[in-house]
């Protein structure tokens, strides 16, 4: 196989197929390469898709043409030890309304779906095909050769959109070889079958209502936490480690997994479901610090590829980032086709379009957050804390009650220690 | 439940090529073996009696998890399936 484009775009995820979408709306014969079977056969995440404002320009109102499970209006945050949780719970009207502020999907479905608006605006999706290098002439990239479907595909401009590890950028030379443990994170998933009536019950669910529920205190005290996601008629239930923890504590994402799951509060929550399908994948978690170059000669990066993930804790995104890189990536290579420059130089307004949106601006914002994250207590000490002052609180054993602040106070000396908390809210309060 | 039943549920069409190669020479001297246990898919087993780690590429769900642990750069290959080859998700 050996074909010319004007642009190639490796990787049919939400970055790729949201680049080529827009791309060939503007007339450019892309290719969009896919080495799954089909898009999104290789795409796992831990289920909840975020309002994508730049993909609204392109399919307005995409949340009604394209395969999602529900739209989420409700969004809790659990603490939890051996036995107790705390609960803090949004239930969000302005959530229950179009534009919905986001939605749970299936990566098999919904990438899929996606890739096809591309085709549909004109691109050229090529699926079994697996990217294997890229082609290097004089210092710019030309193409790239592929497995599979074996052979070579020539562009003046590729946009590296092949997830968290990218081959693409590492043979571009715009990400360094290793990875830092520290800055990645691997999430595993299942996905439990249910019927729609039992979720609508059992999490007070109408009409379409979705809950996005995150964990906190789950994972054995490995730096982490845990992710129930609804769908129509099935659950996502999964767990995000930092990798260069999970390593340190000896354990496997299946043994953690299956402990979370077997806390009497999620077993309750999937009593009676069937389990579906077992997942896992890398997550660039080490926030502004760990993008790549972004930008090389005939190259563009995007999503996760380009480390764009949004993960405080509080904040867990990476698709809408994805997408959104992917479009502005598009509009770049746009640009370059009407000046006919491919060189990096002529690429820098990508850069440009990235630090003047959300992207770039929200990555910077909570550049501090990845290290924040870094502090074992607050995946342990927190939670038990949470867990113990709200049962000493409402507490009943016939004794005349403590104070609050009393109980609080010595809680935290039980747990947490005074001098830690205080210097954990004050870098909490620096890095968001 | 372990991780061969939970795997059970997970599709693969496997392809005769190994995508992922380790160098047993440089695992041998390996102290952590670090993907024994991380790795989500539990692709690797530290054999103490033959002194060897057997890696099965079956159940590889191309994560990326062993990737990022290997301390040693063990990998003589490391890359994705051919295309058309690996995990495939149904519905995930």
């Amino acid at each position: 196989m050996t074909r010319s484009f004007q642009a190639i775009v490796v990787g049919a995820g939400p970055a790729g197929s949201s680049a080529a979408l827009a791309m060939a709306r503007a007339g450019l014969d892309v290719a969009l390469l896919e080495r799954g079977n089909f898009p999104g056969e290789k795409n796992m995440f831990g289920g909840l898709l975020h309002r994508m404002a730049s993909l609204e320009e392109h399919i307005p109102g995409y949340w009604r043409k394209a395969p999602i499970e529900r739209h989420v209006n409700k969004k809790s945050l659990t603490f939890m030890n051996a036995d107790s949780t705390v609960n803090l719970q949004l239930e969000s009207g302005g959530f229950d309304r179009a534009p919905y502020n986001g939605h749970t999907v299936l990566r098999p479905k919904f990438d899929n779906w996606l890739a096809r608006q591309a085709v549909k605006a004109g691109a050229t999706l090529i699926t079994r095909t697996m990217v294997d290098d890229v082609i290097v002439e004089q210092g710019q990239v030309k193409g790239v050769t592929v497995l599979g479907r074996t052979g070579k595909l020539s562009a003046p401009i590729v946009i590296a959109a092949d997830g968290v590890l990218s081959f693409t950028a590492a043979k571009a030379g715009l990400r360094s070889p290793a990875f830092k443990p520290g800055r990645m994170a691997v999430g595993v998933k299942a996905l439990y079958d249910l019927p729609k009536q039992v979720i609508d019950d059992r999490f007070g669910l109408v009409r379409s209502q979705g809950v996005a529920n995150e964990f906190v205190g789950c994972t054995a005290g490995v730096r982490g936490g845990g992710c129930l996601y609804t769908n129509y008629d099935s659950v996502s239930v999964g767990l995000v480690v930092h990798i260069d923890s999970l390593q340190k504590s000896r354990k496997t994402p299946c043994e953690l997994l299956n402990a979370f799951t077997a806390h009497p509060h999620l077993k309750k929550l999937l009593r009676g479901g069937r389990l579906m399908e077992y997942s896992a994948h890398v997550i660039p978690e080490g926030g502004y610090k760990m993008v790549p170059q972004l930008v090389g000669n005939g190259i563009l990066v995007a999503g996760d590829a380009a480390a764009f993930c949004n993960v405080t804790g509080l904040h867990l995104e990476g698709v809408n980032l994805a997408s959104h890189s992917g479009i502005l990536a598009a509009q770049t290579v746009i640009e370059a086709h009407k000046t006919r420059d491919f060189s990096a130089q002529g690429l820098q307004g990508y850069t440009r379009l990235l630090d003047n949106s959300f992207v770039m601006q929200d990555l910077k914002k909570f550049k501090r957050a990845p290290g924040l994250l870094h502090n074992d207590r607050i995946f342990n000490a927190y939670p038990e804390l949470a867990c113990r002052l709200m049962e000493d609180v409402y507490r009943i054993d016939g004794t005349p009650k403590k104070g609050v602040a009393k109980l609080a106070f010595s809680a935290v000396k039980k747990t947490i220690g005074v001098k830690n908390i205080a210097r954990d809210l004050f870098s909490a309060w620096r890095a968001l | 439940m372990n991780i061969d039943e939970i795997l059970d549920y997970t599709s693969f069409t496997i392809d005769r090529e190994p995508h992922i190669i380790v160098d047993q020479t440089v695992c041998a001297t390996c102290t952590s073996r670090a993907c024994t246990t991380a790795c989500p898919g539990g692709c690797y087993n530290w054999s103490q009696s033959d002194h060897r780690l057997s890696f099965v590429y079956d159940g590889c769900l191309e994560c990326g998890t062993c990737y990022i642990v290997c301390e040693n750069k063990a990998f003589t290959r490391w890359r994705y399936p051919r295309g058309g080859f690996g995990v495939s998700y149904r519905m995930t």
